[in-house]
C-alpha cells in the first residue's frame, strides 16, 4: 500500500464514519472523531463511562495523521501512519468490524413495478497454514430463487449503483432458499474447488512433521517414562505443522439485483 | 486430503440473527473499504518475506534479509543465529518476528534477554517494527500482553514461572543464547519446559569449547536432531575430533544455525586500531608485587590456593584497592585463620598502605585527556571500579559505572547518562555484555581478561554496526608481570585483537584447547620459574598458531552455511 493510497484510504474511512476532516491537505489530515468513533479507536471506556454517568458534555478526540513526512508540515504534531503502523492496522480491523454484514437494493429510476432478485453473497479468504502461509480471496455470490452461483461476486457488484433504502417501484422476491443454506451452499462449494487443489504444500508439511517427530522418539528413547517435555514438544510440533484450511468471512450480505443484474 | 478444512460459522449464524432483526446493516463504503483492505493484507505466497514492506523506515541488511528468509523458509522457524558480535541479530530476529505477525502464524511472543538489554529490545521492536512489545513489570503481563520481554532471571521465578508454564507461546525469542550451554541449569530446564511452537536462539558464540554445549543448544531448538544424549556422547565425545571435523555433524548443526561473519557480509566495517600501552610499575607497586610474588611455594596458608595467588598477582597489576578487598575477603572468610595466615595478609596489607599512586590510573588519565571523548573503561575488579571513579573526579572527569548486577532501570540510566552527560564509563567485566554503546569508539582495557571470548565481547559493544568512526582500543599492561607475559605472547602473537571472534573461536574448538583461562592459571600457577612460564606460554601460542596454519583455507568451509 503506497503512501498515498494510504491517504486516500483514511480519508474513504473517516468520511464513511461521519467524521469532519478539519484539514486534508498533502501527507497530513486532522480529524474530528465523533462520539462513536472515539469509542471504536481511542480505547478510553473509562472516559465514556464517566461521561454517562455525570451527563457531562462528550467532547470526541481530534486525530492528527500525517501520512508523508516531506510533504506535511515541518514542525506537524501527529501520527505518522504507514502500511504496518499499529494505528492504521487498528483502523483496518474497525473497517473489518464495522461492515462485516449489509443488505443493499439496486437503485434505479424504476418506471414500473420491478421485482428484485435475493442474492446471498460474500466475500472470505482461504487461508492454507501449517508452518507456513499462504491465503486466498474469493468473493462468491448464489441467487437466493434458482441457486445460481458465481464467482467474482464484489467485482460485479461494483459496477452497480446500490443504495440502502428500496427504491420507488422496486419490491424484492423472497428467497426461496434460506439466506443460511446459502452460505452452506457456497462453503460446500469452495470446499469442492480446494479439494480439487494441488495439496504438496500439505503432504510436504506432513513429512516434516513426521521428520521431527522422529527425532523427538529418538531424542527420549532411553527414557522409561516420556517426560513431560516429550509431551510439550510433541504437542509443538503438531502445532507448528499441521496442515490446516481455514474458510472464513471478511463480509457479506444480502444483495436485492434486477434480473439481469449479473450476467 | 491431507489437510482439514474448518469453516467459521460465526458470520453465518449472526447473519441470520441480523436478518431476524432486519439489521443493524453496514456502510456500502466502509464495506468496499473492507475488501480492498482484505486483498491488500492477504499473503499471496508461502515463500518470501512480507515484513520489509511494512517498515518503510527500517533498511535490512542483505545478510539480515537472507538469515529472515532462510529462518522462515528453510528452517521451519527454529533457528540458532549466530552471526558475529555486531552483524545485527536483532534486526534478523525482529524480521522474523514481524513476518510471521505478519501471516498471522504468531501472536504470543516471549522474549528472553539479558535484564540489560530488556529497555533496549523493547524499544527497538516498538520504533523499528512497530510491534507492541512490552518489558515485563508486572506478574500480569505475562498473560495480558503477547509480545513481552524479559529477563530469563526474573521469567524463571516464582510467581513468573508458574504462569509462564501455563502459556502456549507461538515464538521464544532468547537472546545471548549462548548461557544455556549446560543442560543442568535451572534456566535450561526452565527454557526446555516453555510451549513453543518457533523459536530463535540468538548468540555470537555458539560453540565455545566443548561439542556438549553445541549438543544442549540444538537439543533445546529441535530434540533430537543431534540424536539422543547417549548415542551422541558415545559418538563423539571420546572422539577427539570436534564439530567442524565430523561432515555429518557439521551438516547437523548447519540445518538450524545460521552463522554470518563480517567479511561474509560486504559491508565496510570501521577499522580497529590497537595499541598495548606497557605501564611501569613505581617502586612501591612493585614491592607489592614482589611480595605476593614470593609467597609462591611458602607455607603461608595462602600458596596453597594457587589460584588466590594467581587473583592477588593480577589484582596487583590493577589496584591496590582490588587486592586489599581480596586480602580482607581471605580474611573473612576462614573461620578460624592460622596466625600464618593472619601475618601474612597483614604485611601485605601493610605493603597496599605503602602503594601510594596507581600508574595504570595516572597513564588512563593521561589518556582520556588527550583523546578528549567519550571512553569505556574496562576492569575486572569492582574494586578498581570504585578507586577509578573516585581517582576520575578528583581530577575533574566524570565518569559513571556500569556492572552486571545493576538492576535493568539503572543500566539504562547509566547508559544514557554517559551517551549524554559523562565522559567515562566504567565497566567491569559483567558490564561487558548486553549493553550497546556504539556512539562511542574508545576503549580502554584497564586490566585484560583471560578467556579471550570476553575481550571480543568488550570491543563488541563499540565495534558493531551503527559505529562511524574507527575505534581505537588501549590495552594497558603492567611490565615484568603477568599481565606483560600474556599481552605478549598470547595477544600479539595471536593477533587476536585484529581476529574477529569466531575465527579463535574455532581454533579452540577444533583442537580441543579447552578453556584458554585455565590454561594460563595453570602455567602461571605451576610452574616454578620465569623461564619455565615463558617456554609454556611459547608453546601455547604455537599451538595455536599452527592450529591456524592448518586451518587455513578450510576455515569458511568449516563453519559456512547451509
Amino acid at each position: 500500500m503506497k503512501q498515498q493510497e494510504i491517504h486516500n484510504f483514511l480519508e474513504r474511512y473517516f468520511m464513511a464514519n461521519h467524521c469532519e476532516l478539519i484539514e486534508n491537505d498533502k501527507g497530513y489530515m486532522t480529524v474530528q472523531l465523533t462520539v462513536e468513533l472515539d469509542k471504536e479507536l481511542m480505547n478510553r471506556p473509562f472516559y465514556w463511562h464517566y461521561l454517562e454517568k455525570t451527563g457531562g458534555v462528550p467532547n470526541p478526540m481530534k486525530l492528527t495523521f500525517i501520512t508523508d513526512k516531506q510533504q506535511a508540515p515541518d514542525n506537524l504534531q501527529g501520527e505518522i501512519i504507514h502500511f504496518g503502523s499499529p494505528r492504521l492496522h487498528q483502523i483496518f480491523d474497525s473497517t473489518k468490524n464495522l461492515a462485516g454484514f449489509i443488505r443493499l437494493y439496486q437503485k434505479d429510476q424504476y418506471h414500473e413495478q420491478t421485482a428484485l432478485i435475493p442474492w446471498i453473497g460474500i466475500n472470505g479468504k482461504v487461508s492454507y497454514q501449517c508452518d507456513r502461509k499462504r491465503e486466498v480471496f474469493h468473493s462468491i455470490g448464489l441467487q437466493l430463487i434458482n441457486g445460481r452461483m458465481v464467482e467474482n461476486f464484489h467485482e460485479r457488484l461494483l459496477k452497480l449503483p446500490l443504495t440502502t433504502k428500496i427504491p420507488d417501484y422496486a419490491y424484492t422476491l423472497s428467497p426461496l432458499i434460506k439466506p443460511k443454506s446459502g452460505v452452506n451452499r457456497i462453503q460446500a462449494f469452495l470446499t469442492s474447488i480446494i479439494e480439487k487443489e494441488d495439496h504438496t504444500w500439505a503432504v510436504e508439511a506432513r513429512e516434516r512433521w513426521q521428520k521431527d517427530l522422529d527425532l523427538l522418539h529418538h531424542f527420549y528413547e532411553n527414557d522409561e517414562e516420556k517426560s513431560e517435555s516429550f509431551e510439550t514438544e510433541k504437542t509443538a510440533l503438531k502445532e507448528q505443522y499441521e496442515p490446516k484450511i481455514q474458510l472464513s468471512i471478511i463480509n457479506g450480505g444480502l444483495f436485492y439485483l434486477t434480473e439481469n443484474a449479473i450476467t | 486430503m491431507n489437510a482439514e478444512i474448518n469453516f467459521d460459522s460465526s458470520w453465518q449464524n449472526e447473519m441470520a440473527e441480523r436478518i431476524e432483526k432486519d439489521g443493524p446493516w453496514g456502510n456500502w463504503e466502509l464495506y468496499k473499504l473492507a475488501v480492498e483492505i482484505e486483498k491488500h493484507t492477504i499473503i499471496p505466497e508461502f515463500e518470501g518475506l512480507q515484513a520489509p514492506g511494512h517498515l518503510p523506515d527500517l533498511t535490512p541488511l542483505p545478510h539480515q534479509l537472507e538469515v529472515a528468509r532462510q529462518v522462515v523458509e528453510n528452517m521451519n522457524g527454529k533457528a540458532i543465529l549466530a552471526d558475529e558480535v555486531g552483524l545485527g541479530k536483532t534486526i534478523e530476529a525482529g524480521l522474523i518476528l514481524k513476518e510471521y505477525m505478519i501471516r498471522g502464524l504468531v501472536k504470543k511472543v516471549l522474549i528472553l534477554v539479558p535484564a540489560s538489554l530488556v529497555s533496549q529490545w523493547e524499544m527497538e521492536l516498538n520504533t523499528k517494527f512497530h510491534i507492541p512489545a512490552i518489558a515485563q513489570k508486572k506478574s500480569y503481563v505475562w498473560e495480558q500482553f503477547d509480545v513481552v520481554v524479559s529477563s530469563i532471571d526474573t521469567a524463571k521465578r516464582a510467581p513468573h514461572k508458574d504462569i509462564i508454564n501455563q502459556l502456549n507461546y507461538d515464538l521464544i525469542i532468547i537472546d545471548e543464547a549462548h548461557k544455556l550451554k549446560n543442560n543442568k541449569t535451572k534456566n535450561y530446564e526452565f527454557v526446555q519446559n516453555l510451549k513453543k511452537r518457533f523459536c530463535l536462539l540468538l548468540t555470537a558464540t555458539p560453540i565455545q569449547n566443548r561439542i556438549e554445549e553445541i549438543f544442549n543448544l540444538v537439543s533445546l531448538l529441535k530434540p533430537g536432531h543431534l540424536g539422543s544424549e547417549s548415542a551422541f556422547f558415545d559418538k563423539y565425545k571420546k572422539d577427539a575430533r570436534s564439530v567442524h571435523d565430523d561432515e555429518h555433524l557439521r551438516e547437523l548443526v548447519n540445518k538450524v544455525m545460521i552463522r554470518n561473519r563480517r567479511s561474509d557480509t560486504g559491508i565496510e566495517w570501521t577499522k580497529r586500531q590497537v595499541e598495548t600501552i606497557l605501564i611501569h610499575l613505581s617502586n612501591e607497586e612493585r614491592a607489592l608485587y614482589n611480595a605476593i610474588e614470593d609467597l609462591r611455594g611458602s607455607a603461608s596458608g595462602l600458596a596453597s590456593s594457587q589460584f588466590s595467588l594467581m587473583t592477588l598477582q593480577r589484582e596487583a597489576c590493577s589496584s591496590r584497592e582490588a587486592v586489599f578487598y581480596t586480602l580482607k575477603n581471605m580474611l573473612q572468610r576462614q573461620e578460624n585463620p592460622s596466625i600464618e595466615l593472619q601475618n601474612t595478609i597483614s604485611q601485605l596489607i601493610k605493603q597496599v598502605e605503602a602503594v601510594t599512586k596507581n600508574s595504570k590510573a595516572e597513564k588512563a588519565l593521561e589518556l582520556i585527556n588527550q583523546i578528549d571523548d567519550k571512553v569505556i573503561i574496562f576492569t575486572e575488579y569492582r574494586a578498581t571500579q570504585l578507586y577509578l571513579q573516585w581517582f576520575l573526579k578528583q581530577n575533574g572527569i566524570t565518569s559513571v559505572p556500569f556492572r552486571g548486577g545493576f538492576k535493568r532501570g539503572k543500566k539504562d540510566w547509566m547508559r544514557e547518562l554517559f551517551q549524554k552527560n559523562v565522559q567515562v564509563l566504567i565497566a567491569t567485566e559483567a558490564g561487558g555484555e548486553g549493553i550497546n554503546l556504539q556512539f562511542c569508539s574508545h576503549i580502554i582495557n584497564f586490566d585484560l581478561p583471560w578467556n579471550p571470548m570476553r575481550l571480543e565481547q568488550r570491543i563488541g559493544r563499540i565495534h558493531r554496526l551503527g559505529q562511524e568512526k574507527d575505534v581505537k582500543i588501549f590495552n594497558f599492561a603492567t611490565k615484568d608481570t603477568v599481565e606483560e607475559h600474556v599481552m605478549k605472547l598470547l595477544y600479539e602473537k595471536i593477533n587476536l585483537f585484529e581476529k574477529v571472534i569466531g575465527e579463535l573461536d574455532d581454533i579452540l574448538t577444533k583442537w580441543e584447547f579447552g578453556n584458554m583461562e585455565e590454561h594460563l592459571v595453570d602455567i602461571f600457577g605451576k610452574s616454578s620459574s620465569e623461564g619455565e612460564i615463558r617456554i609454556k606460554m611459547e608453546n601455547l601460542t604455537s599451538m595455536i598458531q599452527f592450529a591456524e596454519e592448518m586451518k587455513g583455507e578450510s576455515q569458511r568451509e568449516a563453519t559456512g552455511n547451509p
